[in-house]
């Protein structure tokens, strides 16, 4: 039986020294942003801020309406980041939804900050040999680890379906992994989510 | 006393937090500021010290000794790296400056350990000390992104000497900072007196002691008596309310003895608030957490109404105690509000007069937003999440060696 290892992911935030005024500025930025600059203002947002109605799910978004691009900010929002398994491919349909923009680009806006995400994943000790020790692990090891489970491994990994899902089926549980894919963190948050999971395992 | 705050915080924090630690066995780290009581570094630096012990990181915190004539000079710094136009620095300043710096590289022992944290310019200096192998960060809690010129100059050597640096928002750092800038927003401490539950006994008797009336709407903005806390907006936001709504308003705050400006600044309120009884100007003595909370506590809308910030932690104080702020929308304050959700974001008295009313006017949405706002601190500004955010930057710094 494979054993299930809870990890965790922790991050903190570093300034890029890149700051924009307008969209193309913005635009041109955005498209020589690393990984972690993506994974700050996309992923790391979508944390920050999971359990509170935020009118939008990232800063990018927060920003383009803040300074009269209420399409553009709409459009960003409506990104899936589930359905994405590298963080490449959203850097190129974030720029190519800019790029498809005909207004002035070069009107002055706020500033923009680019900031990175220093990561680290660790180990959190837990580990679970059967669905007993897994339901406890979820509950244990906190939205941090969640969130790595579901979100960032899979970008790590390249991989389409999450952690929690892929050792269920190896447990033979496909009813519960297909469950669990399903979840919509987009527009829950992650203390629902766990909740949700421990009624899906319960059953 | 870490046990203590799990009640506070997610389950898997405490335990991430000692796996973290657990990667940075046998690392040293020193603190050094200018003062072990007063303001807000001391303050978070006497719980965060301790907490980092208590998880297994060796940590100790020391303080640089300098005379009133090397305070003077500091302060002038602090204040032309902060908001530029006075008198600059000049020659003797400069020599004041270095020589103290030097005393003190004699006087705190930074040799033995692996990291160094130096809170503000004060200590700045001290990076002389550097040896090889060790990491330096400088904790800047103040905006630097328009200082005095002279005064940049002066320091930049310095600061670009270290190996990382902290601030609060993006917003503050100055563009020549070459080093990596961290970007980490302070905290509070849910245990502190300014924080922790109070029996109601204490909330009624703080108010019947003011002579406010508990039964009525408090507006309560609480900052010492300063310009740029704009007290005097306040008042004229309170004054549009009270025109077709009860309310009293109490501006809470302290000036020091040796602060001629907040002398003025109380007089002024005074003067302003004239014979109005429902206006309650509060001169408390600097130590006053406990009667600060119970105001919080007894709030029905906070406003936080200031011109400029460094950050602005009382906002997420009243956030804690479940009530919506409305405030400036401004550096580290529209990073604590989130507008429309946890409070209100304003830019004007008129736009602060209008949110004060929609809140007073809808109970339920005070609740709502009071709910948002306290989980909002929870999620990201309790000095867990600060710990945290050190140790990543010490375990990088490190890594990166």
């Amino acid at each position: 039986m494979p054993a299930f290892r809870f990890k965790s992911e922790l991050w903190t935030a570093q300034y890029t020294g890149v700051k924009v005024n307008t969209l193309s500025a913005f635009t041109k930025a955005l498209s020589k942003a690393d990984e972690d600059t993506i994974y700050y203002h996309l992923y790391r947002n979508l944390f920050e801020y999971h359990f509170l109605p935020t009118d939008y799910p990232n800063s990018f978004a927060y920003w383009l309406a803040e300074n009269g691009f209420p399409v553009l900010a709409e459009k960003f929002s409506a990104i899936d980041l589930m359905e994405f398994t590298s963080l490449g491919e959203v850097k190129s349909l974030l720029v190519s939804i800019l790029e498809e923009y005909r207004g002035n680009g070069e009107k002055m806006c706020k500033p923009f900050y680019f900031i990175r995400a220093v990561r680290k994943v660790i180990d959190t000790g837990l580990v679970a040999e059967n669905m007993e020790e897994f339901k406890r692990g979820i509950m244990e090891a906190g939205i941090h680890s969640l969130f790595y489970h579901l979100v960032s491994s899979r970008l790590v990994h390249e991989e389409a379906v999450n952690d929690f899902s892929l050792w269920l089926r190896e447990m033979g549980e496909e009813e519960k992994a297909k469950e669990i894919e399903k979840l919509d963190l987009m527009a829950s948050s992650l203390y629902e989510v766990r909740e949700r999971i421990r009624e899906i395992l319960e059953r | 006393m870490l046990e203590e705050y799990s009640r506070f915080i997610d389950s898997g924090t405490l335990r991430e937090l000692k796996r973290l630690v657990g990667e940075l066995k046998n690392v040293r780290i020193l603190h050094i500021n200018s003062t072990k009581k007063g303001g807000g570094v001391a303050e978070i630096l006497s719980r965060m010290v301790p907490l980092m012990e208590e998880l297994g990181i060796e940590t100790r915190w020391e303080v640089i000794k300098g005379n009133t004539e090397f305070f003077k000079v500091t302060k002038k710094i602090h204040n032309l790296l902060h908001m530029p136009g006075g008198e600059s620095l000049n020659h003797d300043d400069v020599i004041v400056y270095m020589k103290q710096t030097f005393e003190n590289t004699n006087l705190i022992d930074t040799d033995r350990y692996d990291v160094v944290f130096v809170h503000d310019p004060q200590p700045l200096g001290l990076i002389i000390k550097k040896l090889k192998g060790q990491k330096w960060v400088w904790r800047c809690h103040i905006d630097i992104s328009t200082p005095d010129e002279e005064v940049w100059k002066f320091l930049e050597t310095f600061v670009n000497s270290y190996d990382g640096s902290i601030f609060h928002i993006p917003e503050f750092v100055r563009e020549g900072v070459k080093i990596p800038a961290f970007i980490i927003p302070p905290s509070i401490d849910p245990l502190h007196d300014k924080n922790v539950d109070l029996e109601e006994d204490f909330v009624k008797n703080t108010l019947e002691r003011f002579g406010i009336d508990p039964s009525r709407p408090i507006v309560l903005q609480v900052s010492r008596f300063d310009r740029l806390k704009d007290p005097f907006g306040v008042i004229s936001a309170y004054r549009m309310v009270r025109k077709r709504h009860d309310c009293q308003l109490v501006l809470a705050g302290s000036f020091a003895d040796d602060d001629p400006e907040g002398e003025e600044v109380y007089r002024e309120v005074l003067n302003m608030k004239g014979n109005d009884p429902d206006i309650f100007v509060l001169n408390l003595p600097p130590d006053s957490h406990r009667e600060i909370n119970a105001l919080q506590r007894s709030a029905t809308v906070v406003v936080q109404k200031s011109i400029r910030e460094g950050f602005g932690l009382v906002v997420s104080e009243a956030m804690w105690k479940f009530k919506p702020v409305v405030g400036s929308n401004i550096g580290g304050i529209r990073r604590q509000i989130i507008n429309g959700i946890t409070g209100y974001l304003v830019n004007s008295v008129e736009g602060t007069a209008f949110r004060i009313k929609q809140l007073l006017m809808n109970p339920d949405s005070r609740e709502l937003m009071g709910k948002n706002a306290h989980e909002r601190v929870r999620h990201s500004f309790l000095i867990t999440r600060h710990i945290k955010d050190y140790l990543m930057v010490i375990y990088n710094l490190l890594r990166n060696s």
